[in-house]
């Protein structure tokens, strides 16, 4: 039972760290119809801006996480207007390009700043070290982005299912022509809706720097992984990617326990398994895929 | 525009070539990964081969010395072996050196072997290797080299049971395979083997098996940088040593990455041929000509892969006078000893693998708050234990 | 066979040079660059099997709009079905061009019918998911395939037991413009027949196309297949010239590195291929010469210009030119 129980909490764990990365580019995806390669950029972007303002200004973490998260999705608003938007309605192909060039532009950037080598948040006292969970002791880092990943989630639900700007966004989704001849701004909710996803990238890449370590190589190290969670869980669902993050971080965490030979090939292999049996992901829309 | 300055480069060579071939400088050809994730091999190379020269100058054998880089990102033997065709034809190097993946060292092994090109191996660190080609010469270190002389002092510590921990890869295979024959022929137990996939970000439900498992000692062995950072931070988070279970690993806590892993490193025991701390003067002098020449290199064994293997390079070209006589370069490295930064070292005459001491060391704390390596046990003049292993084929 | 149907005042020539132009040109410019650049055979060569593999994805991305990031899975294929033919049958080297062809095909078939009733992001990601489980089974399978070690010191006879392969690369140039020739012939032939023109079909609109009773998915997956032999062919050229084979071969790199060559060359077009692949491979070792870091930062630059501003990549440019001098000459 303590093998069912550390799969669990380590499985969610990991889980909750690719929701909140990859809900902004499920956002996006679904939304707006660009697949966007660059979208670990911001992960990327979040979590150096929070080491640098941590390092050099001396800022406590907590402090150093808010300021960076919403510096993150600041930055995205010019990106999306500028470049971004430039391929709305293009064929896919295109958008993926461009979209890797930006990546590639990020990567280039981090790389003569930084050289190859990777950084580390330091964790305050609070996060690190371990909890007694009575069956086993756990990391409390875990324990704590299980809980953020909830409150996220919850969060996310209330904001998109109850306010009104989540009433425009969905409808922007379903049927954008529709949307905007009731007059809905489909510009300015593309760019909000481009923020909040940049900056839970950058919330994700903070919380999960513990995971996948800052580098200059990022974003293109982590795109298959992001990418293969939106994919199973389906664009534009926000509960699709809930479920495709747990599935594949729970897979992935059980092979790791039960059968490390298999554990790279077994990711693979959900995914593989799960877009030949249901194209348009868990949750997906039929007519997309 | 570029075509013209080519003919007129070709046609000015071919005309000096003739008349001149003397005053020309003996060109050595380095390929290595200056971009991309690896580039700290690429740029801890150069920083070294910098500071060699500051230390003995940028001449040797009574000719000048001219260095060409070559951008290798990663392993792609295909590449490798046309960067060295080009390095070899078009730039007319007398020697190579670099290489830090194996199977790139193996593609240019038919190369060099054919144009008799002496190359200097400064990683690629797999037995098997050196015998692609009677040209090549190592200055790194092999897996075996180093977890043999671990593998003794942990059962000389009374360690009697063990879980290994390796990435699936070709150097991890060795190490697990090295370790694992010396420890159990001690009258050690390996209680199991784990292979841990080399995209590994979550290392915590491999810590907690290896937990359940309830060794006396968990070896690792991982390439440095995030999959180091990884598997060490996990050790500590899931408070393996609290239950007894000590750690040894081998280069995973490189200086390079040391501050990034923090205090989580402190107790690691691990065995390598070389420590930034360590304690001679001819370290002094390395670390002091290293700080001059590049402030943010760092002294890790990289450095040294890339220091030694200059002085390799330095004693061949002294010994042929800047002329090109293969064989006699060969000749010479073969059986050269000299005191290295990291201690005494010999160029093993029949294996070509650089001949070293491998010291046991500790991660600790200095006055000023910073983590190194603490040398204190030296296993002397350790050779390639895994030159008669043959692990696998390359065919 | 594809009538070429002509006024009767077009004369002789002009139909020559529409068969077999392109060809003549590639063989030409080909031919230049070795005179000129003697001691750059080898990059030369690179060139050649990077093209062949591009225009298998300038025929399945470009002409049948199958997006694919997967494309080094039958690269790879082709590669070490020619190194094990070289190594345990026979070292002749076009059977061993067949063998990774055929490689190639088969390979392409099983992922063809995984991810071709798919599109978009999904056909993406399950593109990359056969090419990565591949890569995976050829790293553990290290018995066959020699692991993250490779494969090296592969044997290769002289072609038509005659021509042997020497350390300049000469014959490997022109091993490889022969072949990149012959393939690009082959495939203009096709793009230019009915077959191509569904494909185009399909990529444009693929209900309208269900709709006029085209049978899609056959006819995707036999243009898959085709683009897999191509990237097939081209794995074999690689193995069978450089002697060397390793997991990169079938590496996710290798598949975006082909995709944006051709992007940068122009998707629509299978000349697209042969603009890309030298203006990629030369602006990267002039970069990289000048410095490593600079190459990335240089290629996201004109990924994102030619996206937004030269959408036809440089085809597009040149034939705007061609156009316009065939305007104002005639």
């Amino acid at each position: 039972m303590t093998l069912v129980g550390s799969i669990l909490i380590d499985g969610t764990a990991y889980a909750m760290i690719l929701f909140m990365i990859t809900v902004g580019l499920s956002i996006t995806l679904g939304l707006m119809h660009v697949v966007n390669m660059a979208h670990g950029a911001f992960a990327m972007l979040g979590g150096f801006a929070a080491v640098e303002l941590m390092s050099r200004l001396g800022l406590r973490f907590e402090l150093a996480l808010v300021i960076a998260v919403v510096a993150t999705a600041l930055v995205s608003v010019p990106i999306e207007r500028f470049v971004i938007s430039r391929v709305y309605g293009r064929p896919e192909l295109d958008q993926a390009l461009l979209t890797i060039g930006v990546a590639f532009v990020a990567i280039a950037l981090v790389n003569l700043w930084l050289g190859a080598s990777f950084s580390s948040i330091d964790l305050p006292a609070w996060l690190s070290g371990p909890v007694d969970l009575g069956f086993r002791s756990f990391p409390r880092h875990r324990v704590a982005v299980i809980v953020l990943g909830c409150l996220v989630s919850a969060a996310l639900w209330l904001f998109i299912g109850r306010s009104r700007f989540g009433v425009k966004l969905r409808a922007a989704v379903d049927n954008p022509g529709i949307a905007q001849s009731v007059g809905i701004n489909t510009s300015l909710l593309y760019s909000l809706a481009f923020a909040i996803g940049a900056g839970l990238a950058a919330l994700g890449g903070i919380a999960g720097a513990e995971l996948l370590p800052m580098e200059a190589n990022y974003p293109v190290k982590y795109l298959v992984l992001f990418l293969a969670v939106v994919a199973v869980g389906g664009q534009g669902t926000l509960f699709g990617t809930f479920l495709a993050a747990l599935l594949l971080g729970l897979v992935d965490t059980a092979s790791k326990y039960l059968l490390p030979d298999l554990a790279s090939i077994s990711f693979y292999l959900t995914m593989l398994l799960v877009l030949a049996l249901r194209p348009q992901g868990l949750l997906g829309r039929k007519d997309v895929a | 525009m570029t075509t013209f300055k080519r003919l007129a480069a070709l046609a000015g060579a071919l005309l000096l070539g003739g008349a001149v071939a003397h005053a020309e400088p003996v060109r050595v050809g380095i390929i290595a990964p200056f971009s991309g994730p690896f580039s700290n091999f690429g740029e801890g190379w150069k920083a070294a081969i910098e500071a060699y020269q500051k230390l003995h100058g940028k001449t040797a054998g009574g000719q000048e010395i001219e260095l060409i880089f070559r951008d290798l990102t990663g392993p792609n033997p295909s590449e490798a072996k046309a960067l060295a065709q080009e390095l070899i034809i078009k730039d007319r190097v007398q020697y190579l050196g670099g290489v830090v993946f194996t199977p790139n060292a193996f593609a240019i092994a038919p190369v060099v072997e054919e144009a008799k090109i002496p190359t200097v191996i400064f990683n690629a660190a797999t037995s098997s290797v050196l015998d692609k080609s009677k040209y090549f010469v190592r200055t790194s270190y092999t897996l075996p080299q180093i977890t043999v002389p671990i593998a003794r002092f942990m059962l000389d510590e009374g360690v009697k049971s063990v879980v290994t921990m390796v990435s699936d890869y070709a150097p991890g295979a060795d190490a697990e395979a090295s370790f694992v024959k010396t420890f159990e022929a001690g009258g050690g137990k390996v209680i199991e083997k784990v292979r841990v996939p080399l995209k590994t970000t979550d290392f915590g439900p491999f810590l907690q098996r290896v937990k359940g498992s309830a060794p006396q000692a968990l070896f690792i062995f991982f390439p440095g940088g995030p999959p180091s950072y990884g598997v060490i931070k996990a050790y500590k988070d899931n408070d393996l040593r609290s239950t007894g279970i000590r750690l040894f690993g081998t280069s995973e806590a490189d200086e390079k990455d040391l501050p990034a892993i923090g205090d989580a490193a402190l107790g690691l025991e691990s065995g390598m041929f070389y420590a930034g701390a360590h304690d001679s003067a001819a370290n002094k002098a390395f670390v002091a000509a290293l700080k001059d020449v590049a402030p943010t290199a760092v002294a890790n064994a990289t450095a040294l892969e890339g220091f030694d293997g200059m002085a390799a390079i330095y004693h061949m070209i002294e010994a042929t006078k800047g002329q090109r006589d293969p064989d006699a370069a060969m000749a010479a490295i073969r059986g050269f000893a000299w005191e290295s930064p990291r201690g005494p070292v010999r160029i093993d005459p029949e294996s070509r693998h650089i001949v070293q001491n491998v010291y046991i060391r500790r991660v600790e704390k200095d006055a000023d708050g910073k983590l190194f390596h603490q040398e204190f046990k030296t296993y002397e003049q350790q050779p390639d234990y895994g030159r008669t292993d043959a692990r696998h084929d390359a065919k | 066979m594809v009538d070429i149907v002509t006024s009767p005042a077009r004369t002789e020539p002009a139909r020559w040079r529409a068969v077999v132009g392109p060809e003549l040109a590639v063989v030409a410019v080909g031919l230049l660059a070795a005179i000129i650049f003697p001691d750059d055979l080898g990059f030369i060569t690179r060139i050649n099997i990077l093209a062949i593999f591009t225009l298998s994805l300038a025929l399945v991305v470009g002409q049948a709009g199958i997006g694919t990031l997967g494309q080094a899975a039958l690269f790879g294929a082709g590669s070490y079905a020619a190194a094990l033919w070289a190594l345990h049958v026979t070292p002749e080297p076009l059977s061993g061009l067949l063998i990774g062809a055929l490689a190639g095909a088969v390979v392409a078939t099983g992922s063809g019918l995984l991810i071709l009733r798919t599109r978009g992001l999904t056909l993406i990601m399950l593109s990359i998911a056969f090419a990565q489980v591949l890569l995976e089974i050829a790293n553990k399978a290290a018995f066959v395939t020699g692991g993250d070690d490779g494969m090296a010191d592969i044997p290769v006879n002289p072609i038509f037991g005659v021509v042997a392969f020497d350390f300049h690369s000469r014959v490997g140039f022109g091993y490889t413009l022969a072949a990149l020739v012959a393939v690009y012939f082959c495939l203009r032939r096709l793009v230019a027949s009915p077959f191509g023109l569904t494909c185009r079909g399909i990529k444009g609109d693929r209900l309208r196309m269900r709709a006029v009773g085209a049978p899609v998915f056959r006819h995707l997956l036999c243009v898959y297949a085709l683009g897999g032999a191509v990237a097939g062919i081209a794995g074999a050229l690689s193995a069978q010239t450089t002697q060397v084979v390793g997991l990169s071969n079938l590496d996710f790199e290798l598949s975006a590195e082909g995709l944006v060559m051709l992007a940068i060359g122009g998707v629509g077009h299978l000349g697209g291929a042969l603009l890309g692949v030298p203006a990629f491979m030369i602006v990267r070792h002039v970069t990289a010469t000048i410095n490593p870091n600079h190459w990335l930062l240089v290629i996201g630059l004109l990924l994102v210009v030619t996206v937004l501003y030269l959408p036809g990549g440089l085809y597009g440019v040149f034939d705007k030119w061609r156009r316009r001098t065939e305007r104002s000459g005639s």
